[in-house]
């Protein structure tokens, strides 16, 4: 015991670092938000008032908030589900690759390694209204694409970047979760007489699932948040708002608007609700993914 | 029930690696072949290649007299028990059991009734909502056969069934499967490298070694009459002694001296004094009393005394040379590491192989590749 009592402190102290980091850029800053919720600021920080809940019942009886609320479970629905499956199908076929296999599959990681804002840069050169390649070979093909326009097309633009951006960390979990279903498996199944569609719906798929669990809770948070840059760097919320979800609207307000307690009271919102969708998530299909 | 004909079946894979060369086989219906051969020795690739799951490079597989080369797995109607079991982890032993059913169609009603009867007859019927995960290693076993068993195919494959069973679960099984087949009566090639597995399961046994098959043949008759040098060292533990020796006429000469009455006399015009490869079977050692030594025996020095209860096995080396051979002696025998004891081999049960060849050199009949009709 006397020994035990001795290294209480060495712990703490090996851990400081770490703990100093988490703190100084974490802890600190979310607790400065969530003070700042409750207080109307001026522009220049000079002076402030505490207000209570009035930051929040502001932001939750505008329309403006409900609208970016429905944009936003848009966006990440469409993200997530979207970067899933094509990360999967990728992950299946390159499973299969038997020469090159290492090649194909750095190159299909590398645009992990791309930051948000120059995906969003590269897709919006792509899909430029006036000197995009894509956006022209769209016109030959009869469509007029003018995200800066449309807002349905400047969704659809961010949610293609963002879902680019985010397929490769999927796909390094779904071929890692495909090479770990035994091949005997899939060996008594084919026995069994199931067909390879059969055999992927019926053996493969519900073995990956814990694999998909995982990537649809990484997925909606990366959504929630990290796809900031891609929209700021293509659409910046637009046309009109089509693409301002709920982290670009605490932005917006914030830093634009400098409206500092009603974007303070947004993210606290926003937190709590990534956090209770994070909680369904691990409450409600966490369970069904056991076995 | 079924007939399986394997007809010169080669295996290369696109590296060039030949993993068989060639296997000619007929396999009469009920009966349980059991295919043994050390690692890499292409038993598995065989199996797998009747499975489906290995293309046929060469040769041809005929099951009830049709040709399945290009079959897909499913086509085939077989089963095959794998070595890891291969239970779907996500089902339960009831649709772990149930889905070959399903794929093929068969309503919930007949399946279930199919299900419950296989799993009655293999003694699982409590089990049928567990997951795998929740089974031990017996049981596991056990609901891999009941999958094979329920969708009465042609033909059960074996991949090593039983490795992953503790010895006494093995000896178990083992004799469980000898049953169900028997009572089955399903055609059934079993792959294993337990050479006790083999001899007692097996109908007729394949020893193969190196991608070839080196004797085909009831258990008794490979340890009584094995074809090769390769087939008299694989079958029976522990292993035949070898000892290198000359035969001229009718009479065996060992390096020390000891002239011993040859089971075969040669050829007529033989040249003399030829090098042979004299195989005795540790069990086929006696140990001479004190004083009775009357020649035709080997004078050797103990080096290790392994007691088994029921007999004991000897390890020893012959005076003055380098060879170490095992006695296999009956009962508990006061024998120590260090004492000098006379060996007399049974001249009656002796097997002399070409030393360049491996073959055996008194057997005139061809390696028997005839199917023999099941007991």
């Amino acid at each position: 015991m006397a020994t035990f009592q001795h290294h209480r402190i060495t712990p703490w102290l090996l851990l400081s670092p770490q703990l100093a980091i988490v703190a100084m850029f974490f802890f600190w800053p979310a607790a400065q938000a969530m003070l700042q919720a409750f207080y109307v600021e001026d522009p220049f920080g000079l002076g402030r008032t505490f207000v209570a809940f009035e930051n929040f019942a502001r932001v939750l009886a505008s329309a403006e908030y409900y609208r970016a609320l429905g944009i936003t479970v848009a966006f990440s629905a469409g993200v997530a589900l979207g970067a899933m499956a094509l990360a999967l199908l990728l992950a299946v076929l390159a499973d299969r690759v038997i020469k090159g296999a290492t090649a194909y599959r750095t190159l299909l990681v590398w645009p992990y390694a791309v930051a948000p804002a120059v995906a969003g840069v590269l897709w919006g050169f792509m899909l430029d209204p006036e000197l995009g390649l894509i956006s022209a070979w769209l016109g030959a093909l009869g469509i007029d694409w003018n995200h800066q326009l449309n807002g349905g097309q400047a969704m659809a633009l961010v949610v293609m970047a963002s879902i680019w951006k985010q397929m490769s960390y999927n796909f390094v979990f779904f071929l890692a979760g495909l090479q770990a279903i035994p091949r005997s498996l899939l060996e008594a199944a084919a026995i069994d007489g199931a067909g390879p569609w059969r055999r992927f719906w019926t053996i493969t798929f519900p073995l990956l699932s814990p694999t998909s669990f995982f990537l649809l809770v990484m997925n909606s948070v990366y959504a929630f948040f990290e796809t900031f840059g891609t929209i700021d760097a293509t659409t910046a919320g637009g046309p009109g708002g089509a693409t301002r979800t709920l982290v670009y609207k605490v932005f917006e307000d914030g830093f634009i608007g400098y409206d500092l307690g009603s974007s303070a009271a947004q993210s606290v919102l926003l937190m709590g609700l990534v956090g209770l969708l994070t909680l369904l998530q691990f409450r409600y299909l966490e369970r069904k993914v056991q076995y | 029930m079924a007939t399986l004909r394997l007809d010169a079946l080669s295996k290369t894979y696109p590296n060039g690696f030949t993993a068989l060369h060639g296997v000619d086989l007929e396999i009469a219906d009920g009966e349980l072949i059991v295919v043994v051969g050390p690692s890499g020795c292409g038993k598995s690739t065989l199996l797998r290649m009747l499975a489906g799951l290995e293309s046929i490079s060469d040769g041809e597989l005929a099951i009830d007299g049709r040709r399945v080369n290009d079959l897909e797995p499913a086509e085939r109607d077989i089963a095959m028990v794998f070595q890891n079991y291969a239970l779907y982890p996500h089902m339960s032993v009831a649709d772990n059991m149930g889905y070959a059913l399903k794929n093929r169609g068969v309503p919930k009603a007949e399946r279930r009734r199919k299900v419950e009867e296989t799993a009655r007859l293999i003694g699982l019927e409590d089990l049928l909502d567990r997951r795998p995960k929740q089974l031990s290693g017996g049981q596991r076993q056990r609901v891999a056969m009941g999958r094979a068993i329920v969708r009465e195919p042609k033909v059960f494959l074996f991949d090593e069934p039983l490795s992953n069973l503790d010895a006494k679960l093995r000896v178990q099984m083992r004799i469980e499967i000898r049953r169900l087949q028997k009572r089955l009566g399903v055609t059934s090639v079993y792959v294993t490298h337990d050479q006790v597995e083999a001899m007692t399961l097996a109908d007729r046994l394949v020893v193969m070694n190196g991608g070839r098959i080196e004797q085909v043949g009831t258990p008794m008759h490979l340890y009584e009459r094995p074809a090769t040098r390769f087939v008299a060292g694989f079958i029976g533990s522990p292993a035949m002694n070898f000892l290198d020796a000359r035969r001229s006429g009718d009479v065996l000469t060992l390096p020390c001296g000891t002239q011993l009455a040859s089971p075969w006399p040669g050829e007529a015009g033989e040249t003399r004094d030829t090098p042979v490869c004299l195989g005795i079977r540790p069990e086929h050692l006696a140990i001479v009393p004190e004083g009775q030594n009357g020649g035709g025996t080997l004078a050797v020095r103990v080096e290790l005394v392994e007691p088994l209860g029921a007999d004991t096995l000897v390890h020893a080396r012959l005076d003055g040379q380098d060879d170490l051979v095992v006695a296999r002696i009956d009962g508990i025998q006061p024998v120590a590491e260090g004492d000098s004891l006379i060996l007399r081999p049974d001249t009656d049960r002796l097997h002399i192989f070409d030393p360049d060849s491996g073959q055996r050199l008194d057997d005139l009949e061809p390696a028997c590749h005839t199917p023999t009709s099941p007991a």
